[in-house]
């Protein structure tokens, strides 16, 4: 088989992990490649998602045979493994010609945990120490090897990951019934506990299966939220369950949950960086996210008594709070109120989205829309047409009956 | 009357410093190369060289503030020099906190003119694409709509130290040019003719770039909106047939 063969086979196999960041580290190197702390993205696929690492499977045998997955055993498909030397050409001739940040490596289980992990470890050390290579490495660690391998990994690599794959250990009994969800957290606590400038610097992130399993929204983000506070994970990835296999225990859907995947991702965004909490936006009486409206704009219909907040005078964390206002605009209305009294004019040079955040504002006291209309009704349907019309790609007037 | 200036950034800050010192207000700025209509005048000032100018600014103003005029400069924005005009000039009131003051229409536009040029660099140095000619230097085209030849090079000359690289940028015939120790930045118009045998990794990248997209997810305007049509040119893994149907 030649490499671009194997290459194929062994991308094919990988890309249905989401995370492709290449961010957080400040790796300088000392011959060829470096880290961008900020991550840089260098292409964009047919689906959208963007391209910064070399995204392949060391091998796609597999002794497990996990229902979802493309890669289980009783799947007669193509096979193929890398040879650590081969992984290295490729990456620095990618890196070279400027394709990729660098390497998520990631693998089906050969023979054993430890003999898969082992493997993993050579190409990653082949490449530091032969090839000199200062760029980004992402290497998923294998639940169930030996702490001394995970420890050899976490000391070459940028960022580390083990995906919980399912929301609840229930999920995973049953459609990956070779897993478990205590070696998956047994990893991700050795990482928190030993992070350092040397030792996993970017962090170690996770990924989840949406939709394959019969969890609710409400679950799947308390075990992100849980996961985010015991192991200071750097991202959770959700991935909208695609249907690769037939099996009577995995869920018959024609199309992914894609709108259900971004509803999830806008509310990560807002535990991770708008101080929101899980409780805020979900509850047992509303376990799932509206389809319709992003969580911060349904949090802040329910929320209405919180609002209108003045922009002169609420703190950073209530600036949060408002639809159309997001970290960098927060940031800016804090600087610049210090030096001048902000209007509704100066808003848009700021940069603040106004046909979501005019609902929920007051400039010195002045509405932007008339009192009589600051109710749940009007602004829902308003919020609604907005984003139906934005959502519109000819850009033409939607038809609304 | 319209004040010239010789193409470079320290002789434009020297103009300004001339025309705010003596009081003078332009109704245009303009590199030495601008055609004039017949009905404009230029004047093409002799300026001594202030060695310690840009310093002095830095001080009074602040090295972001000053940043953000740097970048305006570097982009291809029609007015860019009365833009800069205006904005030193409010500088003198505001000093180091002129970048804050977002409600004045001049610093509103600069600010968002250096931010589209740090974009614009950003997002190339993802999309720069080079190949290796057959003497191992690494060469690559670009047309960006602004003038980042300096961030780039400032990038990959710490990213590529041990190799030999060359980036063009056509559209204003300037050369970036690392040789292992030290980067120039030269004019130059060199076309350098793509060798005729195939590159492997590239051909192999093209095929990983088709096999990573997911076909259920499709989404061309996703796709669109982070890698719009203007950066295709030299993107080698879009395939010639998708960038001649569009």
């Amino acid at each position: 088989m030649d490499l671009k063969e194997k290459l194929v086979i062994l991308a094919d196999s990988a890309k249905y992990d989401a995370s492709c960041s290449s961010s957080g580290s400040k790796r300088k190197g000392d011959s060829i490649g470096n880290t961008a702390y900020s991550g840089i993205c260098h292409s964009f696929a047919s689906d959208g998602r963007c391209i910064s690492l070399l995204k392949i499977l060391l091998t796609n045998c597999c002794i497990y045979d996990c229902k979802y997955c493309l890669n289980r055993r009783s799947n007669n498909i193509k096979r193929a493994i890398f040879t650590p030397e081969e992984i290295c050409t490729i990456t620095i001739n990618f890196y070279k010609r400027n394709y990729i940040e660098g390497l998520f490596l990631s693998s089906g289980i050969i023979k054993n945990p430890d003999y898969t992990m082992n493997l993993i470890i050579e190409t990653v050390y082949l490449l530091r120490n032969k090839y000199h290579f200062g760029g980004y490495i992402h290497a998923k660690a294998i639940p169930g090897a030996n702490k001394n391998l995970l420890n050899k990994l976490g000391n070459l690599v940028d960022r580390l990951s083990a995906n919980v794959e399912l929301p609840t250990e229930k999920g995973l009994k049953l459609l990956a019934p070779n897993k478990s969800s205590d070696k998956v957290t047994e990893i991700m606590s050795y990482v928190n506990n030993n992070r350092s400038t040397k030792f996993v610097p970017a962090g170690q992130s996770t990924q989840m299966i949406i939709g394959a399993t019969d969890e609710t929204d409400l679950d799947i983000m308390n075990k992100s939220e849980n996961m985010y506070n015991r192991y200071k994970l750097k991202r959770v990835f959700y991935s909208a369950y695609i249907p690769v296999n037939k099996d009577k225990l995995l869920p018959s859907i024609n199309t992914p949950p894609l709108i259900r995947e971004n509803r999830l991702y806008q509310a990560d965004w807002l535990l991770r960086y708008y101080n929101f909490k899980v409780d805020d936006i979900l509850d047992k009486n509303n376990p799932n996210f509206n389809l319709l409206l992003d969580p911060k704009c349904d949090w802040a219909l329910r929320h209405l008594d919180e609002f209108p907040k003045e922009i002169n005078k609420c703190s950073y964390f209530d600036l949060l709070k408002i639809p159309g206002i997001g970290v960098t605009c927060a940031k800016r209305i804090i600087s610049s109120r210090k030096y001048f009294s902000i209007d509704f004019k100066d808003l848009k040079k700021i940069g603040v989205v106004l046909k979501r955040a005019k609902y929920f504002i007051t400039c010195n006291g002045k509405y932007f829309i008339s009192n009589s209309n600051f109710k749940k009704d009007f602004i829902e349907y308003n919020l609604l047409l907005e984003d139906n019309n934005s959502n519109n790609s000819s850009g033409k007037q939607m038809s609304l009956f | 009357m319209i004040y010239l200036y010789k193409e470079n950034f320290i002789d434009l800050l020297n103009l300004i410093n001339y025309l705010l010192k003596n009081k003078v207000k332009p109704e245009n700025i303009k590199n030495e190369i601008y055609m004039k209509t017949l009905l404009e005048e230029t004047y093409y000032p002799v300026i001594a060289e202030d060695k310690n100018l840009s310093e002095r600014i830095i001080n009074k103003i602040g090295i972001e503030s000053f940043l953000i005029v740097y970048y305006v400069f570097l982009s291809n924005a029609d007015n860019k020099e009365l833009l800069i005009y205006k904005y030193l000039l409010s500088s003198l009131k505001y000093k180091n906190k002129i970048r804050f003051m977002r409600n004045i229409d001049c610093v509103n536009e600069c600010l968002k003119i250096s931010k589209y040029v740090k974009t614009e660099a950003h997002k190339f140095k993802g999309f720069v694409r080079f190949s290796e000619l057959d003497n191992g230097v690494l060469y690559s085209q670009i047309e960006p709509e602004n003038n980042i030849m300096l961030l780039l090079c400032n990038h990959f000359k710490r990213r590529l130290k041990n190799e030999c690289w060359v980036i063009k940028d056509n559209r204003r015939n300037l050369v970036g040019i690392y040789d292992k120790k030290e980067c120039y930045i030269l004019d130059s118009d060199i076309d350098i003719k793509k060798f005729d045998s195939e590159d492997y990794y590239e051909d192999m990248w093209k095929e990983f770039y088709k096999t990573i997209g997911i076909k259920e997810r499709k989404n061309d305007r996703c796709r669109m909106n982070f890698m719009p049509k203007k950066y295709w040119k030299y993107i080698v893994e879009v395939s010639d047939n998708e960038k001649s149907s569009v």
